[in-house]
């Protein structure tokens, strides 16, 4: 039996850089993908011969400083067609707006009425997310019988929120648990800009604007400034330079091995069981797998009940959906320049349009009107398409996991249909252009990705399940109840998004435990 | 005319009457000045139909603080609560869920619908429970404020900090999961049965402009459930009299103390000067000088409509004008001619003296809400139905009843623009009696008179911004040290000798009397009187 000193389970971002991180830490590292390609929600496909598109995830959002330059993704081959991407916020009536961080403006090069309050209100919100931002690449304390690191990271948080002065310090307690909506509309007017903003605080999430703990989402979109970066070569070239910064200290990645099961004995993981009926040990296991779909392969049998019962009840319904797109040129949008087709285009036109589209959900139903954010990659990254054409990702928000009637061809279809009709409101003739399309309801995500009910962070990223209760109270250390075993997934702290805080947090807590080396494997 | 106090309470609520109770006790000269007619505020019992006692604003008694009771020897001066022990949902099918305040009776009821949800009850109640058990201690006490130096406000949070400490690892966990979760959630946590989720549901959103699914909503079924009546927490009772019997209690004990109630005296005005409380002017023109004045009225009403704006910092008006006061529930006060029959319930069901519902899944509350949020009332509400006569027969002549229809949602402004002074009034009102026609067919015929309250009613009458129960929602961002404006938890307003007694300031609403008696503390602190011994739970701090 092969040994190893320590075995990741997926190829996902958040594997993969667990995997460079232990990698670097001198540990014998195998990952397994079920899958034949790399990436997990971060992959890259053909869409159609010659066009290259992101399957899910198609921007790194937020995407960690730190790891990017821990596992010296550069000189493995990482850099971007474009950081820091603009955002173009399209109005029904014509009167788009262009978002460059805290800058908005018509597109038509007349001032925005709200862009000063826009401005202040941005500025204040990446202030406050600042002060969180820091916790994303700790372990989440734990508060009972803290050890000094707890307790310097409270003290830290305190102090940072203290040294907002006064005043700010009692507006960040203020905003932190409220509601997106009232955050935004207590600034600014109804319209594309703060649809814009609510959209980046219910994006992924199975929840509207008006849900209380939307703030705080918003606040973690906004770390790090809250960029979005398209990766040169796309999604694709980015888990290839993750998958070589881990390979080139020495991991090994296998694709088309799926695991069948986590062994244990005396509560102690001894390695995995492949679907092939391969044996291969390891005293460490981690997991880039959801947790309910984590404990099912070790079995349920090594946890408690209550354990047990809080894993079950964690939510999880995704609400987003994919539709891919191949074109055989530009779509022209109304009263757009080709130039301004650059960055995000959102499809958003108000918080209220997205509170709507969240009811529909609620309710198994198709909204008449989802948001919708687009982008045409190969408007900066030509290198994604052979010869002519364009590749469009657009990520469709509130499309729910349990339909109503079940996800039939008829079905998917119609979402299709509802995108596309959206769509052609604002670059009539888009439908001409199609060469190929891709539609990936929260069911087909679930089933290809293995993110449950399609969730793009494993797990509703709410208040009640986040920092100490991610993925729920008693397990936020990424360590599991049985010895050995770490979640390293989007599950666990601090969620999903292709951030890799979780992949890197989870390696270097598994590193810390003393038996992560097995006798005669140092590398 | 003038005169002069050494303090003024403008409203007589049950909170101001509770402040002002407190401060004639240690024998400040107070004056208590109400705008209506009558006394109470939202808790009160008005004749409005002869023979019949309408309790026409709050309904019932739980949350009001057993330490008031007692410091203001409340049953001496007339007040009794009654508990009633059970309520029910009914449902299309032409059954009912009864729920059954005995813990033996309703393990069977619940057993009759599914035994794992009668096992996790069990789990349900326990955990509820921990959180009224560590949210009780903190209800009469001022909230702290987190950014200041103070040493009292670092010792309030070093007693909070030990308190969430002492929960211990895994309860410190539930904790702040329970106070985040939505109601809907913490229930399909426990339970599986449509009905019995939805009958408990209705804690959650009752006063709120949130749906079931709402995060924080589970906090606000906390906040109906801590309360007691002689004891029994999270039990709920009736006044005899109507509601008006707590603040006519109130009354009576302010008198004995030595204070002073102005009836129809209404507050054009509150003066300041140099940043400091002078007094009063009423709508009459009379000055009434005194350099402590306490508001009764929401944090709204005060800061925008009685107090001179110049007087005030701009960031404090801000931080007032977006205080989220949210109208949402309606009212209906009805005479009936006779008991209404409600065919799904068993003759002599004791769960008839109870609360009554209709809304038998969470679905159909969160759709009441959806209506809500599109600016609709609820074509489908969620309603709170009760007849205190079964348990008072004061309210009602012999062999007649009343009956209270706590409706929600209603929302303040009609997305159709139409007034709820017009037809709207009635079609809403009819939309709720169709829905309890449903389920009692002689309901209709017993009806002799109806009041029906929209929050246009409720504003009016009662001075509540919006028609909003609590003076402001209950949600995260306004509670505790955010409420009602982060730095002024405390009862103190930018102008000294100003405070806040609603429920505008923590802990919130309900016909609680907690913020009543905090502000009164705090006024005493400032005045340099001693205030040991004031309240048990000052004994305790």
């Amino acid at each position: 039996m092969t040994r190893y000193d320590a075995i990741v389970i997926g190829a996902g971002h958040n594997g993969l850089t667990a995997a460079g991180v232990l990698a670097r830490g001198g540990r014998r590292v195998l990952v397994l993908e079920k899958n034949a390609g790399l990436g997990g929600a971060a992959a890259g496909y053909e869409i159609a011969p010659g066009f290259q598109a992101p399957r899910y995830a198609h921007l790194l959002h937020a995407w960690h400083p730190q790891i990017e330059k821990q596992l010296d993704l550069a000189a493995n081959g990482l850099s971007f067609a474009r950081r820091d991407l603009p955002t173009l916020a399209l109005a029904e009536d014509g009167a788009h707006v262009v978002i460059e961080g805290g800058a908005a403006r018509l597109l038509s090069g007349a001032a925005h009425p709200d862009a000063a309050a826009y401005a202040t209100l941005h500025r204040r919100l990446v202030r406050f997310a600042g002060v969180l931002s820091a916790k994303l690449l700790e372990t989440p304390p734990q508060f009972h019988r803290p050890d000094w690191r707890d307790l310097a990271s409270l003290a830290k948080l305190g102090f940072d929120v203290r040294r907002l002065g006064a005043a700010d310090a009692r507006e960040f307690l203020r905003v932190l648990l409220s509601n997106a909506r009232d955050v935004i509309l207590d600034e600014i007017g109804d319209g594309p800009l703060a649809g814009a903003l609510a959209l980046d605080a219910v994006m992924g999430g199975h929840t509207g604007p008006r849900s209380p703990g939307t703030a705080l989402t918003l606040l973690y979109r906004l770390a790090q400034g809250g960029g979005r970066h398209l990766p040169k070569g796309g999604m694709a070239a980015f888990c290839t330079a993750l998958a070589q910064s881990a390979q080139s200290h020495g991991a090994e990645i296998r694709r088309s091995a799926g695991v069948a099961a986590v062994t244990v004995e005396n509560d102690r993981v001894t390695g995995v069981l492949l679907d092939s009926g391969e044996t291969l040990g390891a005293p460490v296991v981690l997991s880039s797998l959801d947790t309910r779909t984590t404990l099912a392969l070790t079995g349920v049998e090594h946890f408690d009940a209550e354990a047990v019962r809080r894993v079950r009840h964690i939510r999880c319904k995704g609400a987003t959906a994919k539709l891919n797109l191949a074109l055989s040129g530009l779509p022209a949008f109304t009263g757009v320049d080709p130039d301004d087709l650059t960055g995000r285009i959102l499809v958003a036109p108000s918080v209220q349009s997205l509170e709507t589209g969240f009811d529909a959900v609620k309710y198994g139903e198709l909204p008449a009107h989802p948001a919708l954010e687009v982008l045409i990659p190969s408007r900066l990254d030509p290198t994604l398409v052979d010869g002519g054409g364009h590749v469009m990702s657009i990520i469709v928000q509130y499309v729910p996991y349990h339909l109503k009637d079940g996800w039939t061809a008829g079905a998917r279809e119609r979402l299709a249909a509802t995108v596309l009709d959206l769509l052609e409101r604002h670059a009539p003739g888009l439908r001409s252009l199609i060469v190929a399309q891709d539609v990936l309801t929260p069911l087909d995500i679930e089933r290809e990705t293995g993110a449950p009910g399609g969730h793009w962070h494993h797990g509703e990223l709410a208040v009640d399940q986040m920092l100490t209760l991610r993925p729920v109270n008693g397990m936020a250390r990424y360590a599991l109840p049985v010895g050995g075993l770490y979640l390293c997934g989007a599950a666990a702290h601090p969620g999903g998004d292709i951030i890799g805080a979780a992949g890197h947090n989870a390696a270097r807590q598994a590193m810390k435990a003393p038996q992560t080396k097995t006798e005669g494997h140092a590398a | 005319m003038s005169g002069r106090y050494d303090v003024i309470v403008v409203g007589a609520g049950h909170n101001g009457l509770t402040a002002a109770c407190y401060l004639a006790k240690r024998g400040l000269k107070t004056l208590v000045l109400e705008r209506s007619d009558w006394i109470g505020g939202a808790a009160v019992s008005r004749e409005l139909y002869e023979g019949w006692t309408y309790s026409n604003c709050s309904y019932v008694c739980s949350l009001l603080r057993p330490e008031v009771v007692r410091d203001l020897d409340l049953p001496r001066h007339g007040l009794q609560v009654i508990p009633y022990e059970s309520g029910a949902t009914f449902t299309r099918d032409g059954g009912y869920f009864a729920y059954y305040s005995d813990h033996d009776a309703l393990r069977r009821e619940i057993s009759r619908f599914l035994r794992r949800d009668a096992d996790n009850y069990e789990r349900y109640a326990r955990a509820v429970m921990r959180q009224c058990r560590f949210i009780k201690p903190l209800l009469m006490r001022a909230a702290p404020d987190p950014v200041s130096n103070r040493p009292r406000d670092i010792a309030e949070l070093l007693f909070l900090g030990k308190r969430f400490h002492d929960l211990g690892d895994r309860e410190m966990g539930e904790t702040i999961r329970f106070w985040t979760m939505s109601i809907g959630e913490f229930l399909d946590e426990y339970f599986e049965t449509d009905v019995i989720k939805a009958h408990f549901a209705g804690s959650g959103i009752i006063g709120t402009g949130l749906g079931v699914y709402s995060p924080g909503t589970a906090y606000v079924l906390l906040h109906h459930y801590m309360g007691e009546v002689d004891g029994t927490i999270g039990a709920w009772g009736f006044t005899r009299g109507g509601m008006g019997g707590v603040t006519q209690a109130m009354a009576r004990a302010l008198i004995e103390a030595g204070g002073e109630i102005r009836a129809g005296a209404g507050v054009a005005q509150i003066l300041s000067k140099d940043g400091k409380t002078k007094g009063v002017v009423l709508d009459n023109g009379d000055v009434l000088e005194a350099s402590t004045v306490i508001s009764n009225m929401d944090v709204k009403r005060t800061f925008l409509n009685h107090v001179e704006a110049k007087d005030l910092p701009d960031d404090f008006v801000k931080a007032v004008k977006r205080f989220k006061i949210r109208g949402s529930s309606a009212k209906l006060n009805i005479a009936l001619d006779g008991f209404p029959s409600f065919p799904a319930a068993p003759a002599g069901a004791p769960f008839l003296k109870g609360d009554l519902h209709a809304s038998e899944s969470l679905d159909e509350l969160e759709r009441a809400y959806d209506d809500w949020k599109a600016g609709r009332w609820s074509s489908d509400p969620y309603f709170d139905m009760l007849i205190p006569t079964c348990i008072d027969p004061t309210m009602a002549p012999p062999g007649k009843h009343m009956m209270t229809v706590f409706v929600q949602y209603a929302p303040y402004e009609l997305a159709s623009g139409e007034s709820w002074d017009g037809p709207a009034r009635d079609r809403m009102a009819e939309t709720v009696i169709a829905k309890i026609a449903e389920h009692s067919p002689d309901f209709r015929d017993l009806i002799l008179h109806k009041e029906v309250r929209t929050p246009w009613d409720i504003e009016r009458e009662v001075g509540l911004t919006e028609g909003n129960i609590f003076q402001g929602e209950l949600t995260f961002d306004q509670m505790f040290f955010n409420r009602p404006v982060p730095g002024y938890a405390d009862y103190r307003t930018p102008i000294k000798g100003l405070y806040l007694c609603g429920s505008s300031s923590h802990p919130g609403g309900g016909v609680m009397a907690a913020p009543g008696a905090n502000a009164a503390r705090e006024v005493l602190r400032d005045l340099g009187m001693k205030v040991s011994g004031l309240t048990p739970a000052e004994r305790a701090a």
